[in-house]
């Protein structure tokens, strides 16, 4: 009984210190300014209005915020998806020399630090003409999220019966045939999961696209609403209304391929 | 269909600096529409050589050739051959029949054709019931007549099976032995099966091949594998319980051959005898060509029973000659107690003679 309340004691708290964050940010959105500021604060708003979601739209170009990081995230995590998972099931598969140094190599590549980069990919990126564009920062969000999706998905893939494959190229299947027909069915929880990582980095992130991206019609979602907060002024209610609309995709997100995370995979095709 | 030669067959794999040989200048000849069993210890080599045969591995060296085609440097996919593994190997996410087509899908088989395929190999292997289920819906042997029903489907040239019934239980896997004999009766096609299960490879085969170390020991017909086993390895691997492997020293007395271990001293046949006298030897003798004889009897070697088991038609009898330990074979009806003496005969025309290291052996007739 005893561990039971422990247990449950420790999610709870788990589940507060995670959620209350989310919760205050979507009470505030729905709060009138006048109340934003109140002390004691309100923990359900004494008022509920949508005016800062209405002023959202009518004032700010969120609309248009909100489209630009869609299209960019989406495009790299189209981008690290496709040429990450060519890459992991090379890892995963092939015996090439100096395989495991590379693999070592791909997980350094992520762990280094991103505001190490960014100058450098500034003035590389200059030179190439893709600053300013959609397309670059795209690319730029590849240094973080191919990795990611190399190194994910290499166990994925290793965890396949390598039989499975085997089969597929007696039955008359090429090499991408197999991994198409075969092996990418199997993967697909992983794929799925890395693949709303590889977008979920993106789409929080803040450096690249502030650095990256000075066009203020080509501007995405995080620098773009730091344009609420000015010197004088920081309009609280319309960030929060803000965070909640871009939290949103994410969550929804979550919440319909949970069961993917967890299912277990390939169960049936080899000896269970 | 076609005969398959295997010439000089080498394969190193590299590994942290090393080099491991699994498969040294195998050569073979199979005819077409021959069942031939490669067996050995696991690591001697065979599942290496079926793998190099589907192509899913590249040789270091040698060549293989399907009738006159040499087809060595081939994908897997343009070698004509179908496989069936250990694991069977079904899609998982694709229903019975999908896993049945797949190849055919892929060889760009029209559509009627396919489903008049897959309804001759459902009824064959009695699957129909099960077409629209998914692997993971069947049983063990379900699973397997589905694999073998996706290689046979194709009509490949050589099928190649790798260790096919090994995951089944025991009952099921003398069923599916018996079904995998009379499918070969039925389709003809030569068949190269991978096992380390000797009774799978003597009851099923043509010819065996057996295997250790990355060569190749002895190949044969399944009786003259067994009874003529080349050396001591192939001697002691085929046969269950294994054959008494007696040390010794084999001596010339009076001009005839006499093998002499402990507690025994046994004429040997004249003929066909190159080995020099003095020198250490190992007597073989399978357990049924031990017989219970007369103490009296000239050339008897005297034994005690340590223990008998009952294996139901038959009995084995650990027994002890001069400090040595050799298992007997008797019908069931011969019943003997431990502790009980007892006198043996071997049977002078069933005795092999291996060298003293068993490398080369002189298996004596």
């Amino acid at each position: 009984m005893l561990r039971i309340l422990r247990t449950y004691g420790l999610a709870l708290l788990l589940l507060t210190f995670v959620a209350f964050p989310l919760y205050w940010m979507t009470l505030t959105s729905l709060k009138p300014q006048t109340e934003v500021f109140r002390t004691p604060p309100t923990f359900l708003p004494a008022t509920w209005t949508l005016e800062h979601y209405i002023s959202l739209f009518q004032l700010t170009d969120f609309g248009l915020l909100f489209m630009n990081s869609l299209k960019v995230c989406l495009l790299s995590t189209v981008m690290a998806l496709a040429v990450g998972i060519l890459g992991a099931y090379a890892l995963a598969r092939f015996r090439v020399r100096g395989k495991e140094a590379y693999g070592r190599l791909v997980l350094l590549a992520y762990m280094f630090p991103g505001a190490l980069l960014v100058i450098p990919l500034l003035l590389l990126f200059r030179e190439l003409g893709l600053t300013n564009s959609h397309l670059g920062l795209s690319l730029a969000y590849l240094t973080f999220s191919l990795p990611f999706v190399m190194w994910v998905m290499r166990d994925f893939f290793a965890s396949v019966p390598i039989d499975l494959e085997e089969a597929a190229l007696i039955d008359g299947a090429t090499r991408l045939g197999a991994l198409w027909d075969v092996v990418l069915p199997q993967a697909v929880p992983g794929i799925i999961a890395t693949g709303i990582f590889a977008f979920l980095f993106a789409w929080n992130e803040y450096l690249y696209a502030l650095i990256l991206i000075s066009d203020e019609s080509l501007r995405t979602l995080p620098p773009g609403m730091m344009r609420f907060v000015s010197s004088t002024d920081t309009n609280w209610g319309l960030i929060m209304a803000a965070s909640t609309l871009a939290t949103l995709p994410m969550a929804l997100a979550f919440g319909l391929v949970q069961r993917y995370l967890v299912t277990g995979m390939g169960a049936g095709g080899v000896k269970g | 269909m076609a005969n398959v030669r295997i010439d000089r067959l080498h394969k190193e794999f590299r590994s942290h600096g090393g080099v491991v040989h699994a498969l040294k200048e195998l050569t073979l000849d199979i005819a077409d529409g021959e069942f031939i069993s490669l067996v050995g210890p696991s690591g001697c080599g065979k599942s290496t050589a079926l793998r190099i045969i589907a192509g899913l591995e590249t040789p270091t060296s040698g060549r293989i050739l399907f009738g006159p085609r040499d087809i060595t440097k081939l994908e897997p996919r343009d070698r004509n051959i179908a496989m069936v593994f250990q694991s069977y190997a079904l899609y998982p996410h694709m229903s019975v029949r999908q896993n049945l087509e797949y190849g055919l899908r892929k060889r760009g088989v029209a559509r009627e054709e396919r489903d008049r395929k897959v309804a001759t190999i459902g009824a064959m292997l009695q699957i129909e019931s099960m077409f629209e289920r998914k692997p993971r819906q069947l049983s063990g042997g379900q699973r397997q007549r589905v694999a073998l029903g996706r290689a046979l489907i194709r009509d490949p040239e050589v099928f190649l099976l790798d260790e096919p019934l090994s995951n089944l239980d025991a009952k099921l896997r003398v069923h599916m032995r018996a079904e995998l004999a009379a499918l070969h009766q039925k389709v003809q096609t030569t068949m190269v099966y991978v096992t380390h299960d000797q009774l799978e490879a003597m009851t099923l085969s043509d010819r065996i091949v057996v295997m250790n170390h990355g060569v190749m020991q002895q190949v044969g017909r399944p009786d003259e594998i067994y009874s003529r086993p080349a050396n001591r390895f192939v001697a002691e691997f085929i046969g269950t319980p294994s054959m008494n492997m007696i040390e010794g020293e084999l001596r010339i007395e009076s001009g005839k051959p006499i093998f002499t271990g402990p507690g025994m001293a046994i004429a040997l046949p004249q003929a066909s005898l190159h080995m020099p006298a003095a020198k250490q030897a190992t007597l073989g003798v399978r357990p049924e060509d031990i017989a219970l004889v007369a103490p009296d009897t000239p050339g008897a070697i005297a034994a005690r029973v340590t223990v008998s088991e009952l294996t139901g038609a038959e009995r084995y009898h650990f027994v002890t000659v001069g400090g040595g330990s050799v298992i007997i074979r008797t019908p069931a009806s011969t019943v003997l107690h431990p502790g009980e003496n007892v006198a043996l005969g071997l049977h002078p025309d069933r005795l092999h003679l291996f060298g003293g290291a068993g490398e080369d052996a002189a298996a004596l007739r």
